[in-house]
């Protein structure tokens, strides 16, 4: 299992105490709208990080950005810096797709390529890398356990992946994601189609992947935030109004709004 | 504090009665100790009598308050003042509860003392009550109020109980050793003194409880304390 991540271990806690992405005064506009206001935040190496807020506080909007899925609507653009690596990914000289493989995302509905189970991981391998045939079979092995969907699959990689449940769909999702060995996985609401049993098996997960990826989380469910994350950033309006460690968001912010908002007091 | 309600009211109507049933113990335990230090002080019969009777009341209020507490933390998933606010209650109730004890245990000892024709003076005693019963007071008004400045005044203000019991100490000592006839009194004042110290040490858990409820913070582990040493227990 070490070495997925291409080296980054092996640089230890020199690299660990370094953010995987820094975000520094950032704005986002759709159009003329102004959908993020100055953001800097930074998502910590090896770290789970939760983004909260309510519906359009720009949450998901700074996750899209993130891996400049954006890129693929006109009006929409990004000013300021997103520091990953080293370079700031929202120049125009970065490769799009390269970065999408190194930063990868899983969306709030599972969204399986219509093809079998084996290919849904190979699919996205392939545009990255030449893999011999057993290679590639232990790639797809090798993800399929990490997600613990290997038990239930194994004897029908062959069968169409539209063919699974819901939450094995998703899982396949995240399986895919981390088959192009990202540095960063991004996941926008990924359990809120997913029933409770589910919904455990991918925080179990969550658990599982932050040892190796730095991960960014999307959720509207604040105890997912609280038993996922290990920072917690709560949006309103475009703005981050506060992040803090986890256990300090919960049991005692220090904004107003940030209160309001998790204890339920907004109108 | 925060100023909006919550968007479900009967979260907020449960909240607002967790608070009422705390609001309810601390005036019944605050008439116990009243009534309790008036027994010991002025020999008064009939309220020695009424502080223990109001344990069982204070009792099922505490029952109450914990049932309930339970269950918004169950149902609700309190989040930041919230839920600091429920973990309070829970550890205040318990205070109140042990209050409302010592204080029914020094009005059945009141029953027991005889005073008649000793010269021991019970003045030491007298400003130990009064301040003791001035600090339940303020924590107790601190708790309803959400009064982050007066449960600090009540948290510094334990320093002087102490001292007062460290006094007492020495005082009734002073008493057994001039006349040995004054020893029986004198035990049953040391220990309706060490009561109502006990009180004092409740009367500030209370008061650390409501500044980390309002606030979120703990106060200092070490709290201040006067002279004591040798005369614990």
């Amino acid at each position: 299992m070490i070495g997925l991540t291409n080296g980054q271990m092996a640089n230890g806690e020199a690299v660990a105490a370094k953010p995987a992405i820094s975000v520094k005064s950032l704005d986002f506009y759709y159009g003329d709208n102004k959908a993020l206001r100055n953001i800097t935040m930074d998502f910590p190496r090896r770290k789970v990080t939760g983004m909260i807020g309510p519906s359009g506080c720009g949450k998901s909007t700074l996750l899209r950005v993130l891996n400049r899925m954006y890129d693929l609507y006109p009006g929409q653009r990004a000013t300021g810096e997103v520091l990953f690596d080293g370079r700031n990914i929202i120049s125009q000289a970065v490769d799009v797709n390269r970065l999408r493989a190194r930063i990868g995302m899983v969306f709030q509905k599972p969204t399986p390529f219509p093809m079998s189970i084996y290919d849904n991981i190979a699919f996205g391998v392939k545009l990255h890398e030449k893999l011999s045939r057993s290679e590639m079979d232990g790639r797809v092995e090798d993800v399929l356990r990490r997600v613990a969907l290997w038990p239930e699959v194994k004897d029908r990689l062959k069968a169409s992946a539209t063919a699974l449940s819901g939450g094995q769909q998703q899982r396949l999702c995240i399986a895919r994601t981390i088959a192009t060995r990202p540095e960063i996985v991004l996941l926008d609401e990924p359990t809120s189609a997913l029933d409770p049993v589910s919904t455990a098996r991918i925080e179990e997960l969550l658990d599982e992947l932050k040892k190796e990826f730095t991960i960014a989380i999307v959720t509207h469910n604040m105890q997912q935030a609280a038993r996922c994350a290990d920072q917690v950033a709560f949006f309103y309006l475009g703005e981050l109004v506060e992040m803090d460690s986890t256990d300090r968001m919960f049991t005692a912010p220090k904004e107003t709004r940030t209160q309001d908002y998790i204890t339920g007091r907004f109108g | 504090m925060t100023e909006a309600t919550h968007t479900v009211k009967s979260y907020e109507q449960e909240l607002e009665h967790l608070r009422s049933l705390m609001a309810q113990m601390g005036g019944l335990v605050e008439r116990q100790t009243a009534q309790a230090v008036k027994a010991v002080v002025d020999g008064d019969e009939e309220a020695a009598i009424e502080a223990p009777e109001l344990d069982p009341e204070v009792d099922e209020l505490e029952r109450e308050a914990e049932a309930l507490a339970i269950r918004i933390l169950a149902l609700r998933s309190p989040m930041a003042v919230d839920l600091r606010t429920i973990v309070a209650a829970l550890k205040v109730t318990g205070d109140l509860e042990r209050i409302g004890d010592y204080a029914s245990s020094i009005a059945r000892r009141a029953m027991k003392l005889e005073m008649d024709g000793s010269t021991m003076s019970l003045v030491g005693l007298k400003n130990m009550g009064r301040l003791v019963q001035d600090n339940l007071r303020r924590a107790i008004d601190a708790l309803t109020e959400r009064d982050r400045d007066g449960a600090v005044a009540v948290w510094q203000a334990d320093t002087a109980v102490d001292e007062l019991y460290t006094a007492m100490f020495r005082e009734l000592v002073t008493y057994m050793m001039e006349d040995p006839r004054n020893i029986t009194a004198c035990i049953h004042l040391l220990f309706v003194a060490k009561n109502l110290e006990r009180i004092g040490d409740h009367t500030t858990n209370i008061a650390e409880r409501v500044y980390y409820a309002v606030t979120g913070e703990m106060l200092p582990a070490v709290r201040p304390r006067g002279g004591r040493g040798h005369t614990s227990t």
